[in-house]
């Protein structure tokens, strides 16, 4: 039987790490996240970053100035980019990066610790606020960093850098006992 | 080196996140000037101790290209701008 390579997921080697082993800080691997590129036309900052502000069922990242990813769960890729090209119109090219880059969820109360040692920024939350995002270098990867709670972080990454980072990040989790698997709702 | 870069869009970031692309203070030439001209602004740098202005690309952040104003003796940073807005401010 021949696979297409994108329906293979880049940590299938890797995971699960123990079969059914959950510690307290829990590295969540979903398989199946739309995600976007929306980058926004010469001029049409304003007017895109207030068209996402409304736009459901999504959350978005910041990236740079008038580039952002929107990250949905729940809905398509093909979805995602229908919607995001229908609310944005000529304002901004949306492009869809579900195959390109692979999400991981950090959770528990060490994650700060860990992201700590291959992060250079602050990870205190009245620095880094939740429901705050970047792009920032992990080691030597660069990522975008989402905080989604008080000791809940995202990041997402390239599909090509992913192996690279799951190692990084096991390595650097490793004095935590920290455990890896594919998230449960797929 | 200055190792703290406090980047306009993201925030104090770690020198590693920056690569360096140059002095910011030279103007292109008009395509017509001298060859003495076009080969000062291609070759020629200085290599200043004390303030500089140079272009700081933020690769590993929002890969905006920055202009830092540091000093290269004491490792001071007087200023960092976003490239397009100083050229703007510049009319160029």
């Amino acid at each position: 039987m021949t696979m297409p390579y994108i329906s293979r997921h880049p940590l299938e080697n890797r995971l699960p790490l123990e079969p059914g082993i959950r510690a307290v800080d829990h590295m969540d691997v979903p398989r199946g996240t739309a995600i976007a590129t929306v980058m926004a036309m010469d001029g049409e900052d304003a007017a895109v970053a207030a068209g996402l502000a409304v736009a459901g069922d999504m959350s978005l990242r910041f990236v740079a100035p008038g580039e952002w990813l929107a990250v949905s769960q729940s809905d398509t890729p093909e979805g995602l980019c229908r919607n995001l090209s229908l609310l944005l119109a000529e304002t901004a090219s949306v492009f869809d990066q579900s195959d390109g880059r692979v999400v991981l969820r950090l959770s528990g109360p060490n994650v700060r610790r860990i992201l700590a040692k291959g992060i250079g920024i602050d990870l205190h939350p009245a620095v880094f606020e939740i429901g705050t995002s970047s792009n920032v270098l992990c080691g030597h990867i660069s990522i975008n960093l989402a905080r989604t709670g008080e000791n809940e972080f995202e990041l997402i990454v390239m599909r090509s850098f992913a192996e690279s980072l799951f190692d990084d990040l096991r390595l650097m989790g490793r004095e935590f006992d920290l455990s890896a698997d594919f998230s449960a709702q797929g | 080196m200055a190792s703290l870069i406090h980047c306009p869009h993201c925030g104090v970031r770690p020198k590693e996140e920056f690569s360096i692309r140059g002095d910011a203070s030279l103007v292109r030439p008009d395509p017509e000037a001298s060859d003495e001209a076009w080969h000062d602004y291609v070759h020629i740098r200085s290599n200043p101790r004390g303030r500089y202005r140079e272009h700081w690309q933020h690769v590993a952040g929002c890969r905006r290209w920055l202009v830092v104003e540091r000093d290269t003796f004491t490792h001071e940073v007087f200023s960092v701008t976003d490239g397009a807005a100083t050229a703007r401010e510049a009319g160029r």
